[in-house]
Parts: C-alpha cells; structure tokens; sequence
C-alpha cells in the first residue's frame, strides 16, 4: 500500500524552541488516525504543515507523494480545519459557497443538513458567531469537502457533548460511503477513541507512539490487589508503574493479558483494569521510553 | 474555473467592503461637499485612492488564512486579489471620467465644485482621466497588498520595519548631499522641478512601473508567509 501522507525527518525550529523534531510518520489510504499529545507538543505545527500552510526547516512531507506546499494539485484534495481558523468579514453561506468552489467532491446538502443539525444560520456573520458555532462551521467544511486528506485540529473547542457526538456520528457515516484519509487531533481522547484505526501520540515535538489502535487495545493493565499477589503476578513483566498504599499495590504492566493469566490473577484476588487509551497515552506523553518499548511490542 | 478567477469571486462575496467602502466614503465627502452648498473640500476625488490602498491591506490581510485553508496556493490567492483590485480599478476609473464629465458639463453641479477634477493630475480629456486614475488606483491597491503581505509574515514589527526602510530609500534617491540629512529639506524644490517637467501622462508612466515594482515585491514577501 502506498502511503497518502508520507513524513520523514521533518523538523520545524521557531527562535527559541523546536516545535517538530525529526518527526516520520506514514499514513495508509483510507483510514482514521488519531493524532494526539499534549498542549504544545506540536500537533498543530504537523498539520500546518501538511497543509502547506507553514513550512518545515528540514525534512520531507509528501502527500500522494508530493510536496504539498503551494501545490494545487495536492491542496484541493486536502482539507484542514483548524480549531483557531481566522475568517474575513463574511457569513457562513458566504464562507460555505466559497468552499463549494475549492473543493471539486464539496456536498451541498450534506453541508446544509449539518448546519441544521448544528443549529447554525446561514445568514450570520463569522464574527458573530459562537466558539462552539465557529467551530460547526469547521466541521461542516471539512465533511461536506469530501477531500482525499481531512486534517481536522481540535475540531470541536466550545462544543456541546451532543453537538460532539454528532460529529463523530456524522464523522463515521459519511466515512463509510466515502473513505478517505482522517487525520484527527485532540484532548478528548477517550470520547474519540473508538474511531481510531491508528494513533500516533506526539510529545514535545517527538512522536513517542505509532501503531494501530486495535494493538493497544488490552495492551497494558493495570493490577490491584494485596503487594504479595500483585509481585507474584507481575514478575517477569515489564512494569510501567508500580504504587503501594499500606499492603494494597497497584501496578501497571505491559503486555497481553491471556486466559491462564486472567484465572490465575482470579485465583489470586486480583483487578485486573486494562488502560483506556487516554491513560495510555498521559503515560506515554510523561515516559518515552515506556512509550517507545510499547511501539516495538504492538508493531511486532 | 481557473483558481485565480474564484478567490476574485470569493472576494466578491463581500462586495460591502470592497468595492462598496471605497464608493460610499467618496460619496459621503462630496455629499457633505454639496450641503455645504460650495467648493470647500476641493480635489476631493483623491478620498478614493486612500481607500483603494487601506483594501488592498486588507484583503491580503484578512483574507489570506481562509483562503490557505480553502485549498488555494499563496501564488493563485495573490494573483485572484491583484485581479479583483485591477478590474476595479478598471471600472472605478471609468466612472470617476464619467462623474468628471458631468462635473464639467454642469459647471460643478451647478455650484462651481470642482470635486472629481483635479488641476494638472485629473484634468484631462475623459480617457486621460480613465487611464491614470486606473494606474493610480490599481498602483495603490497593490502597494497595499504589499503592506497586507508584510504583516502576514513579518506582523507589525515587520510593517514598521518595511516604513523605515523606504523612508531610508527615499531619501537615499532624494538627498541631494549624502551623509547630509538635513539637505534632504532643502532638496524638495529640486524633486518639485523635476516632477513639474513631466506631464500627467508621464507621471501615470511612473506609477504603472512602481506598481510593477510594488506586485513583485508583495509575491516575493507572500510566498513564505505562514498562517
């Protein structure tokens, strides 16, 4: 399979910080990733990129194997929505109708049916609306574009758990009649979790995970229970985290966790708790090294 | 549909702003010229041309992030906005010989303005009058973008720099004595002369190769910017 979007060493300094640091990531055709990390870790520096709108200090970036920056042919089959979008003086039929005639697969209806299920009007100005509006205006562009590449940046600041869920429902149905490549950054990771095909988690502009999602699932647990059991239990494993409180210990170990491993934690008295993908991912942003043993484990 | 020609249409989906701003402000100085029932805001046609260069800042200022984001390159958003403000400027200068000849043929609206007249720039035959508020206003749209592109990249600090630097350049070419600022004072007659032995036509000459200048040097600027 060849890549759709293919980075390779690409580093990206600012005056007195490195925003990317030697970053490579590949992303197959037809799925969804999501891109994770931190505040400042450097997700949106990536995205930027990819999008051509800023550009790197070194390294390659290929979409569709070539270079995006000011490169129609790749731009108009790419899409960015980017939670601090700055819009002119226009209202959103203005903002929509442009968009119609940049993206060549845009979907009018679908367009206007997520405005309505957003609550949004067409005749109000961009200034004026809401943060959690604006943002419905993002998400409405980048579904109703049906381009190739759909980067989304925290796509849904100031919006409502309702006005969320609709989007990973509309994110989801629409993505099943047209596949494309979703590229999708964000703090709430839980809620997203279960789109994900992939995840590459950054950290101070490093990517610190990259792997299928499916691999992590299960992956690593946490164990609880009297210090003796846990020891027993947890011997041979590689530990992430271990925690005692009086003669309770709960520890968090990396591998799967098998049948014969499950009767016996039972046997034992055992909780065994596997990590949500959250979990996993404040550890892997806080241990890089632990981070980087669980990539080797799920890509094998 | 050419790319170029949709970020004009997209510009144009706010026609409020441009090329409405530019009008409505010309009509409000000469309405106001009118109540006052007499010929005391002379020349007034020049309003335009301010307005024309505040546009050209601010479609490059404020419309370049969403048009990136719309999937146009910095090259097509930078020529589709030079467009937009040419055809205006087309079409602005048309009209402004239009009101000229009005304004001459009723005596000043009847009540001696001379307002969309002024002496020795805009005071010719119709198409004189067409051609250089043309270049004059197409000039400064584009010396505008340039501003909108310099902010862009560089933000104010970028801006302030870029006025210091043509103040420096103007008065390098105008400094009659290098190394002597002050002569640059005594030197205005000496740029007055020169300029008063070129005629109207020769000036609009200058201002159609500056905003040559003023194109290039506003693509250079816009093809690094980051949004």
């Amino acid at each position: 399979m060849t890549p759709v979007i293919s980075v390779t060493g690409l580093t990206r300094r600012y005056r007195d910080q490195v925003a990317l640091d030697d970053v490579s990531v590949t992303i197959g055709a037809g799925s969804i990733t999501g891109l994770l990390g931190r505040n400042g870790a450097g997700k949106t520096t990536l995205l930027r990129i990819l999008a051509g709108q800023e550009f790197p200090s070194s390294g390659s970036v290929r979409i569709f194997g070539l270079p995006p920056a000011e490169n129609e042919s790749v731009l108009r089959r790419l899409v960015l929505v980017r939670e601090d979008q700055t819009y002119p003086d226009i209202n959103v039929r203005h903002a929509l109708r442009a968009a119609s005639w940049f993206h060549p697969n845009w979907d009018s209806a679908l367009a206007s049916s997520l405005l309505d299920d957003f609550g949004v009007r067409a005749n109000k100005a961009v200034k004026n609306l809401s943060r959690g509006q604006r943002s419905a205006l993002g998400i409405t562009i980048g579904l109703a574009a049906r381009a190739a590449v759909t980067l989304f940046d925290e796509p849904y600041a100031g919006l409502d758990a309702v006005a969320r869920q609709i989007f990973y429902d509309r994110l989801l149905a629409d993505y099943a009649d047209f596949p494309r490549t979703v590229l999708l950054s964000t703090h709430l990771i839980d809620e997203a979790a279960a789109l994900f095909e992939n995840v590459v988690v950054i950290d101070r502009g490093r990517v610190v995970l990259d792997t299928a999602a499916d691999g992590l699932r299960g992956m690593v647990t946490t164990v609880s229970g009297p210090v003796l059991a846990v020891d027993s239990f947890t011997e041979g494993r590689p530990v992430w985290e271990r925690r005692t409180l009086g003669s309770q210990a709960s520890v968090v170990t990396v591998g799967q966790v098998s049948c014969e491993d499950r009767e016996r934690a039972r046997s034992l008295g055992l909780d065994l708790t596997p990590l949500s993908l959250q979990q996993l991912v404040v550890r892997a942003s806080g241990w890089s090294a632990g981070a980087g043993y669980l990539a080797t484990r799920t890509s094998a | 549909m050419n790319t170029m020609i949709k970020i004009a249409r997209y510009h144009l989906t706010q026609p409020v702003m441009f090329p409405g701003l530019p009008w409505a402000t010309l009509a409000f100085a000469f309405a106001v010229n009118v109540a006052r029932g007499g010929d005391n805001f002379r020349d007034g046609v020049v309003v335009i041309f301010t307005m024309f260069f505040i546009a050209g800042v601010q479609r490059i200022g404020r419309w370049l992030p969403f048009s990136l984001a719309l999937g146009a390159t910095r090259r097509s958003f930078y020529a589709g906005t030079a467009l937009l403000g040419v055809s205006m400027s087309l079409v602005s200068g048309l009209v402004i010989a239009g009101l000229q000849a009005i304004e001459r043929a009723t005596g000043g609206w009847g009540l001696s303005i001379t307002f969309f007249r002024v002496p020795y720039l805009l005071n010719g035959p119709w198409y004189a009058t067409w051609l250089t508020s043309f270049v004059g206003l197409s000039a400064l749209f584009v010396y505008g973008m340039w501003y909108g592109a310099v902010y862009r990249r560089w933000g104010a600090p970028g801006v302030l720099a870029f006025i210091a630097f043509q103040v420096l350049v103007t008065l390098a070419v105008a400094l009659p004595e290098p190394g002597r600022v002050w002569s640059f004072l005594y030197s205005w007659s000496y740029v007055g002369e020169h300029l008063a032995s070129l005629s109207a036509l020769d000036l609009t000459g200058v201002a159609a190769a500056l905003a040559v200048v003023f194109l290039v040097g506003g693509h250079a600027t816009i093809r690094r910017a980051a949004v």
